[in-house]
């Protein structure tokens, strides 16, 4: 079209007076409507263009009559045009009848025109072909306007289908008439099987100790219709082991098929995040415990070095050495706290590079035996073991793992970190023969905040992120972390790492494609598509 | 002067040719496998019209009496690093190797290259002033030079947006990209100084290069089209089983 537009543009200069005004009515007259349509293919849920095109229409065919007053006949046949496309808005036969009866009324007209009016070749072809490409643009403007009806279907289904809301739509009595696939997941029941059932008891919804009443209409509309509610209201459902569902549900109203009213009732299963929250405010207390206690012991021996000042030698030494020693201990908690946190901000990306762990591996052991005058015994070469890791990573993966077994392992009891050679990985192992845990234990030890004891009787300290820091660290690395344990038997922590820098990892974003045709596509950021 | 236009353009227009022959060995290759893409004819279409132009542009400077205008070698100076490259990395991944590289962060020369750009148009737009001004009669033969300026920005355009995109999740640059987005801006540039020194008289649009330079309208439409459909995914090319964590951050 821009090539049409161009091709008779191009012979513009060389045309005067009316024949020149009929060519800028047929050329401009198209390109307002061109333009919208082309606009509304990349945009098709934004219909205001669409409007643009006739509306561009009518301010070129005006300000053509405005400013050449001769081209008076033509912006009268422009107007028609417009007219058309206004029709066709309506009626697309009664359209395309009036534009097929505009043309030949056009070509009639002319021996009934005197010479001097009449209208060429030149004026006839182009005039036609504009109200035909016009009316062509109009059918593709009807299939862009389908395009997007069908398209916004698709999406709707689409979110409906993988939102993690169980939504159910109900009709005014209560009846359940249509529910997604999160249905399954958070009642517990298949969609097919509520439908046509009463809302009110395949969700037995509770609001406090008192289940709500639908009998007069959706309850939880009415509990949700406060300002206070707008984001829905916690409610629970018991589950057939009698235990609380803790839910966060909301419901609206919305006009259904043949004029009806629905409620959409949507329900997110928040149990998780209620642990979560539970967890924290454990962690709170655990955390503000671990860091009083050392706290206390400085601020002890601080309260004596200054009412005391004539104290001996020795047991003034003694006081700095016991808070020096509490200070380092806390030191570690705040390390803990804020590596946590970083950890929270988002994904580890640790910069990893092909290291010998070896001697590293003997060195912690060493000084973790030294530092707490326990057994630590490192079994393995003393060179030669390349691995791809974060050096500092690994330091403080392996410092948490021989913390965590000297922590529960009683006095005496030795802890050995080995290390054991695979073709394509290699194996740390951190075992202890302490107290160890039992299966449910062990699936929950690198979540984080969770500690084996959570009661008010705690036999050993911590805030319960270590081994999520560890475990978080060895994904960073791209490796993974494993526990096996039995109680009373102690732990055995199992760290794999890749022995070689991934190629996959290292090189998929420096490789350009092989042919010319995808790498250009790639750059245009045309999206892959999985072969049909 | 008039060597110097003359050699850089026949040494352009010797590379675009190249790229359609190995965009056409490509197609052949890949068709069995990945059957025809639009894509790669569009591709081939628009380097055989550009391939020609720069010859048929080179060839004429060379043999007319004109003088070559000094904007006209700047802007195919300015262009020729960029495409060279590209050109150079395609052969790489041609012969098998990794027909890219990878520019970690932004650094103070890829800024400064950003301002350069810039400064380069603002200095274009000013000698154009000044050139019109000596002189001036416009002539519709131009046409499709505008409009392939138009056309070539709004490719480099969708280009770019797919360099920043790409950006956050790659963590820096792919030369490959920045090649190809310097490449299609400056190749509008050229069009429109060609343009400039027609209208003003320095060049006369003969009827090799108008030929040329229409058949590379509806090439350039054509390959806009084509990106635009694959984009909106009303249609499908090469791009489908292409899913092998290349094309990933290009989709953002």
């Amino acid at each position: 079209m821009a090539v049409a537009l161009a091709a008779t543009g191009s012979f513009l200069p060389h045309l005067a007076g009316r024949s020149s005004a009929l060519f800028l009515v047929v050329q401009l007259a198209w390109l307002p409507y061109a333009t919208a349509v082309f606009m509304a293919s990349a945009q098709p849920e934004n219909s205001f263009v669409l409007v643009g095109g006739p509306v561009g229409d009518l301010l070129v065919l005006f300000a053509v009559q405005v400013l050449v007053p001769q081209s008076s006949d033509a912006v009268l046949l422009g107007y028609l045009v417009v007219v058309a496309l206004g029709v066709y808005t309506v009626d697309r036969r009664l359209a395309a009848a009036l534009a097929a009866g505009a043309i030949a009324l056009t070509f009639v007209a002319q021996p009934l025109l005197p010479v001097s009016h009449r209208l060429g070749a030149a004026e006839l072809i182009p005039f036609s072909g504009a109200v035909l490409a016009l009316l062509f643009m109009l059918e593709r403007t009807a299939a862009i306007q389908a395009q997007t009806v069908q398209r916004w279907k698709t999406k709707s289904d689409t979110i409906l289908a993988h939102v993690a809301d169980a939504v159910l739509v109900t009709d005014d009595a209560g009846r359940i008439l249509e529910g997604n696939a999160a249905v399954d997941i958070v009642i517990g029941q298949p969609v097919a099987s509520v439908i046509g059932h009463d809302c009110a008891e395949v969700l037995g919804l509770h609001r406090g100790e008192r289940l709500l009443e639908c009998s007069n209409g959706c309850a939880l509309l009415e509990l949700v219709a406060g300002a206070d509610a707008r984001l829905g209201c916690e409610l629970w459902r018991k589950l057939p082991d009698d235990r609380r569902q803790p839910l966060l549900a909301n419901a609206s109203v919305v006009v259904g098929t043949g004029g009806r009213r629905e409620v959409i009732h949507s329900l997110r299963d928040v149990t998780r995040i209620k642990e979560a929250e539970e967890a924290k405010t454990l962690f709170l207390a655990t955390a503000s415990h671990e860091l009083k206690t050392p706290l206390t012991v400085i601020q002890g021996f601080a309260d004596t070095l200054t009412r005391y000042p004539d104290l001996d030698g020795s047991t003034k030494a003694a006081a700095l050495e016991a808070i020096r020693a509490r200070s380092v201990e806390l030191a570690r908690i705040v390390e803990r706290l804020l590596m946590s946190s970083r950890i929270e901000a988002g994904p580890m990306n640790l910069v990893v590079e092909e290291v010998d762990v070896a001697p590293i591996l003997a060195e912690r052991a060493t000084s973790v035996g030294a530092a707490t005058s326990r057994d630590v015994s490192y079994r393995g070469p003393s060179a030669g073991v390349r691995v791809a890791v974060n050096t500092d990573a690994l330091i403080t993966v392996v410092d948490h793992l021989l913390d965590n077994a000297l922590k529960y392992s009683p006095e005496g009891q030795p802890v050995t970190l080995s290390v054991a050679e695979a073709p394509e990985t290699v194996c740390i192992e951190v075992a202890d023969g302490g107290i160890g845990m039992d299966a449910e234990q062990a699936a929950h030890c690198f979540d984080k905040f969770w500690q084996a004891e959570s009661t008010d009787v705690r036999r050993f300290s911590g805030t319960g992120i270590g081994l999520y820091i560890v475990q978080s660290l060895v994904e960073g690395m791209g490796g993974s972390v494993a526990v096996s344990s039995l109680p009373g038997h102690g732990s055995t922590f199992s760290v794999h790492l890749r022995r070689h820098l991934s190629v996959a990892t290292t090189l998929a974003v420096r490789l350009g494609e092989q042919t010319s045709i995808r790498e250009f596509m790639r750059q245009l950021g045309v999206p892959a598509r999985t072969k049909s | 002067m008039r060597i110097a236009v003359s050699l850089v353009n026949l040494g352009l227009g010797t590379i675009y040719c190249s790229y359609g022959i190995m965009t056409i060995v490509d197609l052949k290759r890949g068709w069995r496998a990945n059957g025809f893409s639009h894509f790669g004819l569009a591709w081939i279409g628009m380097a055989f019209t550009c391939g020609p132009h720069h010859l048929e542009h080179g060839l004429h400077v060379a043999y007319s009496a004109l003088n070559a205008g000094p904007l006209d070698l700047v802007a195919v100076l300015v262009g020729a690093p960029a495409g060279v490259t590209w050109f150079l990395l395609r052969i790489e991944a041609l012969r098998g190797g990794r027909g890219d590289r990878f520019i970690s962060g932004t650094p103070w020369w890829l800024r400064a290259v950003a301002w350069l750009s810039g400064a380069y148009v603002a200095f274009l737009i000013g000698a154009t002033v000044v050139t019109l001004q000596r002189a001036g009669h416009f002539t519709p033969r131009i046409t499709p030079n505008l409009l392939l300026l138009a056309l070539y920005c709004l490719i480099g355009y969708y280009l770019l947006r797919t360099q920043l995109a790409n950006r956050p999740a790659l963590g820096g640059w792919s030369v490959s990209g920045l090649a190809l987005t310097m490449v299609f801006p400056t190749c509008g540039a050229m069009h429109a100084l060609f343009a400039i020194y027609a209208v003003s008289g320095s060049y006369q649009v003969e009827w090799h290069g108008l030929l040329i330079d229409w058949l590379a309208v509806p090439a350039a439409i054509y390959f806009v089209w084509v990106v635009r459909n694959l984009s909106l995914g009303l249609s499908s090319d090469w791009n489908e089983g292409a899913e092998g964590a290349r094309l990933q951050p290009a989709a953002a």
